[in-house]
């Protein structure tokens, strides 16, 4: 039973590089924290540093109470599954869950209990005669698995798990991950988790809270929906959801008459709602953001609109998503596809409506939502 | 491909067919029919049935000295020359910045090989007045008649082979670069130290190309003829200490030329070595991981 | 946690940290330490075969070092000589009569029989296929004598042909058994596409395989180049006069009727036998080790 913590953690490589700037993490006890962030932001190193894979340069990592910057891998309370998995590949299933525990020469009668909760909870009990090498993608993945969960860490680590298997797996994969999770809990066994992936459907299906983090930094750690709702800055606006948010510049005026966002040639009247959220009050140069799905072709008739140029449009089944110009800046909108009607979409200018409790404003220069109320 | 002959391929192998026939295959036959024969190369071999094999294992003590020189300097160069060349691939797998300047300088001495310079060069460095002497003496020692005496004489040779453990090593290090990182620190989760790690993962999973090695330098080991043949004149001196099977033979079929009697020696020679290669296979099943195509 | 406790903890990670790095540097010295003598220990002979070489005959015995303290060509003038009608230019002639068609032979049918293993399916493939393993495993000494016979039934004793000819049939099967390895390692779509362009299989071979298979085809003949050079029991067998020797068989020849005293003769003839094989090496050292890493070659 224990939580992690990471305070001001720093790594530099061997070779001077700087991979990990200060970075300081409260992962609780129970909780599913995924890691997630382009492609060499330091996650792996991160985790690795958490695992006691690779030194850690400064600042401090404890795994309940006990610091454990000092600690040997096997000392620390940790089990980590690898995006290979890291079978041992001339050992039998049994025996690569039961490495560990042979390791520590404990007695066999545990070892073969251990083993078989293990693999009833896995479902993996008709494999434990087999080589690696004779298991499926998912059943190596799910030995791996069973490797960690046998020796009852405090803390799991996971380096991409599921990014080796096909798309149907994966999302099987998902599903079966966060319900172990959720027994484990029930058990009362420690089932603190540290999730490192790279896709964002699995962070925001998975995560109790996800750690956005960008070149060696966080950006943001929230639940989801926050992070969905309310991205505190231009990179995770931009980094969660599908399609991306809509990001342009834009200049915001006020005045008497009340407040507008001009983008391009273009004015568009924002309620009081939103001037109340800013927390940066000056007029000026501002990036603004909607989602695709928090902009939609004008009903006729309605005011407050924004034109723009449909230049393609891609049929997606239940939705549509139209590639638009507004003001020189390419927009994505979602539609629903009943109703919608191409042939005026490919008339070219058509009206947008902009849902504008969705609407977020960011400084131009350091990237913060300067519209996330206080 | 499809719409190829089905004989296509034997077209292409063809020139191995005939070489196996003509060069392996028969005189394999044949070595084997005239081990029973007493044939002096002038006149037609005469059938002796097992004569040849019995006196090889009743009287002939010059064959029995040469089969347990043999078998002592196998049994002791085959293992020095693998446990040296293991032991230096280790080091080497350390990620050290020089590892291709002494993997090549450690391999120089394998590309000179059973040449007849370097045993000539062996023959000098342990010389009553050689280069090792002088060192021995530098160290306060007695300088030692290597090659008079027959408790060195033999051991010089497994020096010798086990200089040139250079390919033996590459071979090693090669399979210990490939194996994958993320099962030492798998290992390292599970808390396995260095040692705990080199057995249970290291170890097992080079044992492939421990077995080749063992098989390829056993066979090699068992003819050795260069390095007795030329330090010691052809002699096997000093008394037959170094007289090896393969100086034994070629003794009777080129310079006696008692070719029945030779092929006997060389069958026997023969059999010892596909025996241990069975029981090498044999018990490989047990201790050789094979890394085979995936299935399930 | 207060701020004390947090620094004390800094500064033991930097500690331990520093003595990580302490322990790998200690650690990464000894492994140099323990390469370095080992090397030295194993390149000496060769150094000191060398410098001996140079030395005067009063001088071998007299003096570990490798330094001649008074250089001298004389022991390869003489051993240059011979004391035979013939220099050793002779010999070198006659070796590298031996090794260019051996080599090229065992280029030409390795790369076929390989080819024809790795890409085709024919009656009996695996029973051949065992039977390249067991030549690999075979040791020649059996075959040897019934092989004597038969050149000697074909006229092909003191002649090259024995030394030639079972190799230009693919008769080393290491070589045949690594490039089945390297072949069995190379995809096959570029050959299929060439098969589709209307390429037949000897094309194919030609076109495709060959220049694929080029470096592992460099690795046989260096290695077959190298074996040949050093190659003593077959001419010490098939070759009986003296103008057809091979250095190996000179050097022997010249070890047994030189002057007892006539050291710095034989050291200097070494150096000479050994000086093809350590430039061919120098310069190809990259294609011999990794011929030997992926194909796993005898040596
Ligand atoms: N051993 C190392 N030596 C030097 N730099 C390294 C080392 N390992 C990683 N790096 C660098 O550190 C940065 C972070 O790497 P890391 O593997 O942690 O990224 P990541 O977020 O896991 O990426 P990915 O999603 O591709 O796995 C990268 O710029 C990488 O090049
Ligand atoms: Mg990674």
């Amino acid at each position: 039973m224990a939580g992690l913590q990471i305070r001001n953690v720093e790594k530099v490589y061997g070779n001077k590089f700087k991979a990990v700037h200060g970075i300081s993490l409260d992962v609780k006890d129970g909780e599913f924290m995924v890691l997630v962030g382009p492609s060499g932001c330091a996650k792996s190193t991160l985790l690795r540093m958490i695992a006691g894979l690779e030194t850690i340069t400064a600042g401090e990592i404890s795994i309940g109470e006990r610091v454990v910057n000092n600690l040997v891998p096997g000392k620390r309370g940790i089990a980590m599954v690898f995006q290979n998995y890291a079978l041992y590949p001339h050992m039998k299933v049994f025996k690569n869950l039961s490495f560990g525990m042979r390791l520590q020469r404990r007695p066999r009668a545990e070892i073969e209990s251990g083993i078989g909760h293990v693999s009833r909870l896995l479902e993996i009990e008709e494999l434990l005669d087999r080589l690696p090498k004779q298991l499926s993608g998912g059943q190596a993945q799910r030995v791996a698995v069973g490797r960690a969960i046998i020796k009852k860490p405090e803390v799991f680590l996971f380096d991409e798990p599921l990014s080796n298997l096909d798309a149907k797996l994966r999302a099987a994969m998902r599903v079966r991950l966060t319900s172990l999770h959720k027994q484990l809990k029930q058990e009362g066994l420690s089932s603190t988790v540290v999730y490192v992936t790279h896709d964002q459907v699995e962070a925001m299906t998975m995560g109790d809270r996800i750690c956005v983090m960008k070149d060696g930094r966080i950006m943001q750690v929230a639940d989801p929906v926050t992070l969905y709702d309310r991205p505190e800055n231009t990179f995770v606006a931009g980094f969660i959801g599908t399609p991306e948010m809509n990001l342009f510049s834009a200049r915001l005026h006020k005045g008497a008459s009340g407040a507008s966002l001009e983008i391009g040639k273009q004015r568009m009247a924002l309620d009081p709602s939103v001037m109340a959220r800013l927390t940066l009050g000056d007029a000026g140069e501002v990036t603004a953001g909607i989602r695709p799905q928090h902009i939609a072709p004008a009903a006729a008739g309605a005011s407050n609109t924004l034109e723009g140029r449909v230049s393609h449009v891609e049929f997606m089944g239940h939705e549509i998503y139209l590639h638009v110009v507004i003001a020189d800046n390419a927009f994505i909108v979602v539609t629903q596809s009943a109703g919608f009607d191409r042939a005026k979409a490919s008339e070219g200018a058509m009206h947008f409506t902009v849902a504008q409790d969705a609407l977020h404003l960011f400084d131009p220069v350091s990237g913060k939502n300067i519209s996330l109320g206080s | 491909m499809g719409g190829d002959s089905k004989f296509l391929g034997l077209l292409y192998i063809s020139p191995y067919v005939i070489g196996l026939l003509v060069f392996t295959a028969i005189p394999f036959v044949y070595s084997f029919y005239l081990s029973f024969t007493d044939y002096p190369l002038m006149t037609a071999p005469v059938w002796v049935g097992l004569d040849n094999y019995l006196e090889l294992f009743t009287s002939d003590r010059t064959f029995r000295k040469s089969l347990s020189v043999t078998l002592v300097y196998v049994f002791t160069t085959v293992p020095l020359k693998l446990v040296f060349a293991l032991f230096i691939a280790v080091i080497l797998n350390y990620r050290l910045k020089m590892i291709n300047f002494f993997r090549t300088a450690y391999y120089v001495p394998s590309i000179l090989g059973g040449s007849v310079a370097v045993a000539v060069l062996w023959r000098y460095i342990f010389a009553k007045a050689g280069v090792v002497n002088m060192a021995l003496g530098f160290f306060g020692m007695d300088p030692i008649n290597w090659f008079g005496d027959p408790n060195y004489a033999l051991f010089i040779i497994t020096l010798l082979r086990v200089w040139q453990f250079g390919s033996a090593m590459i071979i090693f290090l090669a399979a210990l670069q490939s194996v994958d990182k993320s099962l030492y620190e798998s290992a390292a989760i599970d808390g396995a130290n260095k040692w705990q790690t080199f057995r249970s993962i290291t170890l097992p999973l080079i044992t492939p190309v421990i077995f080749f090695n063992l098989i390829m330098q056993t066979v090699q080991a068992f003819q050795e003829f260069n390095g007795p043949y030329i330090i010691t004149n052809g002699t096997g001196s000093p008394l037959k200490s170094t007289y090896l099977l393969p100086l034994y033979i070629y003794d009777e079929a080129f310079k006696k030329f008692d070719m029945g009697y030779a092929s006997a020696i060389a069958w026997v020679m023969f059999f010892i070595i596909m025996v241990l290669t069975l029981v090498a296979f044999w018990s490989s099943r047990r201790w050789v991981y094979y890394a085979g195509d995936k299935r399930s | 946690m207060t701020t004390t406790a947090l620094s004390a903890i800094a500064l033991e990670t930097e500690r331990t940290n520093r003595m990580t790095r302490r322990l790998q540097r200690i650690s990464a010295a000894v492994r140099y330490l323990i390469l370095a003598g080992v090397g030295l220990v194993m390149l000496y002979p060769l150094i000191w075969l060398i410098g001996a070489s140079f030395k005067t005959n009063a001088e071998i015995f007299a003096d570990p070092g490798f330094i001649p303290k008074e250089p001298t060509l004389n022991g390869y003038i003489n051993g240059w000589k011979t004391s035979t009608p013939y220099t050793f230019a002779t010999f070198f002639w006659n070796t590298f009569l031996i090794i260019l068609p051996k080599t090229v032979g065992t280029a030409i049918s390795a790369t076929a029989v390989a080819y024809g293993f790795a890409r085709f399916e024919f009656p009996f493939k695996k029973l051949f296929f065992a039977t390249v393993i067991a030549i690999l495993l075979l040791p020649n000494v059996v075959t040897r004598i019934p092989q004597y016979l038969l050149f000697r039934d074909l006229g092909w004793l003191d002649s090259f042909l024995p030394l030639w000819v079972p190799s230009a049939l693919a008769g080393d099967a290491f070589f045949v058994f690594m490039l089945i390895q390297f072949l069995r390692a190379i995809p096959r779509d570029m050959e299929e596409a060439a098969r589709v362009d209307g390429a037949n299989t000897l094309q194919v071979l030609i076109f495709i395989v060959v220049p694929l298979l080029a470096p592992a085809i460099v690795s046989v003949c260096l290695f077959q180049i190298m074996w040949t050079m050093n190659d003593f029991l077959g001419p010490l067998i098939y070759i009986s006069s003296v103008d057809k020797y091979p250095i190996s068989l000179a050097l022997k020849l010249s070890i047994d009727t030189t002057e007892a005293f006539d050291w710095n003769r034989i050291l200097a003839m070494s150096v000479l036998a050994l000086a093809p094989s350590l430039i061919i090496f120098f310069l190809a050292q990259k294609q011999f080790i990794e011929g030997i890493s992926s194909g796993g070659v005898k040596g």
